[in-house]
């Protein structure tokens, strides 16, 4: 409407008329009327609330583990590299070479704690030996050139025990109660729990804030031949705790 | 008809005019009456809004010190702790209501942009190099709009630094002040929630551990926070429950929507009493109410020490139920009410899923991806053309509830140790509109 108006006006006034100053104050009004339509729901405003719940937090738990031989250090499973992350593979050895082995006499058994030092519980507890390797001893004059490692070589257990060393389940070789060295098993062992994907599977937990008590056992067999003289055995045990 | 003649008609219509004016009150009749309607007012409604976590105290928009019916600081959500893989996360219920006097036609949520309050007043005129603010919830990068709040009254920053989330201060290319902001001033990063780098929910390592003298995330050298990584992996859902009808508004579950209108929620429940081997049963009684949902055919696992035993749900339960149907079966274990009973189907759903991240709900639903709340009519179905989303306080439907959970997926094959010891915080926003 205004449009129309202001045509006509400019179609029949010169700019000193008094219609041409009519004519300015209908422009204004267009102005402003179009102005108004214009900026109308900008102006006017409408009502809104709105609240925020801040600062909800979501924590992850950890699951580690520590690893102590006899009354040594603990060893931290998360104290090794950033990568692979929370694997340690520089824990304290369970036997040196300068432990001698003589046939049908047990070394003293290696008391191994597991604990979880974590905050949440263990699902799973498994064990392997990722490698074992013959060689001479350090030291010996003159090597039989057997190997402990293969069959007829070094014996060997894996003994679960309270905290005070009382023998509660043998997981290797299997057996309920306490172990009996077996021929050949620490060949057996190794050849068939060498990797994560084979290993010994120990139960479940610990639970966090738990430990479970193992020892390990080693002998080499009384019918030993010489030939297992001035020979050693190196191997590592992996333990690994999983959700 | 000419200008002259236009002029001498309007003098003669002032002149009639003039005489009725002066000459009136004698002219007409002497009975007279009058009324007058005096002090006549206009008042406005309000439109407000609480938002209650649980049955803690509610919180009101109008209840914040900046000044323009926004609280950015209600009660967190969740809280949770010590949580793994797999395991069932947790839940919490959110109940926003109108307070005000005005129907609300929009309600929405939406994941808030990085942001703080101040802490230390601005005063007008004053230059200012630094925001001192509560802990950052979320990261900003050095060039951020860094807008404050506080009524009507808006400035915006520029920030000249990086800012981790939980930082005190941000600092900014030196402005004046265009307005005293007080503390409490709302601080939103307007540049943020773009990518998994600068979302509003942000990962630091967590310096206490899950049980005392556990390992927390600050003894552990592989769990680094660069990127997000457990704000990106944790899942988010979002379940609106109002008036026992179902739609999951956010999470798996929400797109497609289910029919059932229920997200994939895990449970995490007891048995209310112990089961016999004496003969089958066809329902597990329950406690706490169920804290997720158990879709028809799910397998429902009871698990006591190493006993455990799978059934199959015969019907859906939802939230609050407290008892699930199940197939009929006789129980192999005479299992105590400390037994847990967890669905399995519901874990194996999630596990795999990478989408339903809190992550992605910052990138993808935040002030331009926002969601919003239509009327729920029916399990799975709203009404996307009703006038009105929240009714104003004490009329039809002023109050709406909803279930908000986190889960931590178990994706198979991957290894999860980076997100160990890790704690994301993030934050929702409610919001309505007249």
């Amino acid at each position: 409407m205004f449009t129309v108006l202001y045509r006509h006006v400019h179609a029949s006034a010169g700019p000193t008329s008094s219609t041409w100053r009519l004519k300015k104050i209908l422009a204004s009004l267009i102005a402003i009327g179009a102005l108004s339509s214009v900026t109308a729901t900008g102006t006017l405003a409408l009502l809104s609330s709105q609240a925020s719940n801040a600062r909800s937090s979501v924590a992850s738990g950890t699951l580690t583990f520590d690893n102590t031989v006899n009354t040594g250090t603990a060893c931290y499973s998360y104290s090794g590299p950033s990568s692979p992350g929370n694997v340690n593979t520089s824990c304290q050895a369970l036997i040196t070479s300068s432990t001698l082995n003589y046939p049908g006499v047990a070394i003293t058994p290696v008391k191994v704690t597991i604990t979880n030092d974590g905050s949440i519980g263990a699902a799973a507890l498994s064990v392997y030996m990722p490698s074992c390797t013959a060689g001479p001893t350090p030291g010996a004059p003159s090597p039989g050139g057997a190997d402990p490692c293969a069959a007829s070589g070094a014996q060997f257990y894996i003994q679960e025990t309270t905290s005070s060393g009382t023998p509660t389940t043998c997981w290797f070789p299997s057996a309920a109660g306490a172990c009996t060295f077996v021929a050949s098993s620490l060949h057996v062992f190794a050849i068939n729990a060498n990797s994560m994907t084979s290993a010994l599977t120990l139960g479940s937990g610990p639970a966090h804030g738990q430990a479970r008590y193992f020892q390990i056992g080693m002998e080499l067999p009384s019918t030993a031949s010489n030939a297992l003289q001035g020979e050693e055995a190196v191997f590592g045990l992996t333990w690994h705790i999983s959700t | 008809m000419s200008l002259r003649e236009l002029k001498a008609l309007l003098l003669f219509l002032m002149a009639i005019g003039a005489a009725a004016y002066f000459g009136g009150g004698a002219t007409f009749a002497s009975f007279s009456a009058e009324t007058t309607n005096p002090g006549s007012a206009v008042a406005s409604g309000t439109l407000t809004m609480s938002d209650q976590v649980n049955s803690t105290t509610a919180c009101l928009s109008a209840g914040s010190t900046a000044a323009n019916n926004v609280n950015p600081a209600c009660a967190a959500v969740l809280t949770l702790t010590n949580v793994a893989p797999g395991v069932y996360g947790g839940v919490a219920q959110v109940t926003v209501q109108n307070t005000g006097s005005i129907d609300a036609s929009k309600f929405y949520f939406w994941a808030p942009q990085v942001n703080a309050t101040l802490n230390a007043a601005l005063t007008n005129g004053n230059s200012v190099t630094s925001l001192t603010v509560t802990a950052l919830e979320g990261t900003v990068t050095s060039g951020d709009s860094i807008v404050v709040n506080y009524g009507t009254h808006t400035q915006t920053f520029v920030a000249n630094a990086a800012a981790s989330g939980g930082a005190t201060s941000i600092s900014v290319t030196s402005l004046a002040a265009n307005f005293s902001y007080p503390i409490g001033t709302i601080v939103s990063d307007t540049s943020s929630n773009t990518s998994a780098t600068n979302t509003d929910c942000y990962d630091v390592k967590t310096t206490t551990p899950g049980t005392t003298g556990a390992s927390k995330g600050t003894d552990l050298n592989f769990n680094p926070v660069t990127g997000n990584p457990f704000c990106g992996a944790a899942l988010l859902f979002v379940q609106e429950t109002t008036g026992a009808k179902n739609y999951c508004w956010l999470g798996k579950g929400s797109s497609p929507e289910a029919a059932s209108g229920m997200c994939s929620a895990p449970i995490s429940v007891n048995l209310t009493s112990a089961l016999s081997t004496g003969g089958a049963i066809t329902s597990l009684p329950v406690t706490p109410a169920l804290n997720g949902n158990v879709a028809s055919g799910d397998s429902i696992v009871v698990s006591s020490g190493s006993n455990t035993q799978t059934f199959t749900a015969s019907a859906a339960a939802s939230f609050g139920a407290t008892s699930i149907s199940v197939s009929s079966l006789t129980p192999n274990f005479a299992y105590p009410t400390t037994s847990t009973v967890t669905d399995s189907t519901t874990l194996s759903a999630l596990n795999p899923d990478q989408t339903d991240t809190i992550t992605n709900f910052d990138t993808a639903h935040n002030t331009v991806g926002k969601i919003q709340l239509f009327p729920v009519t029916a399990n799975g179905t709203v009404d996307n053309a009703a006038p009105v989303e929240l009714s104003h306080f004490n009329n039809g439907t002023y109050s709406r509830i909803f279930q908000v959970g986190v889960y931590l997926p178990a994706p198979s094959g991957i290894n999860q140790n980076p997100l160990q010891g890790l704690q994301s915080t993030f934050g929702i926003t409610w919001h309505i509109d007249q």
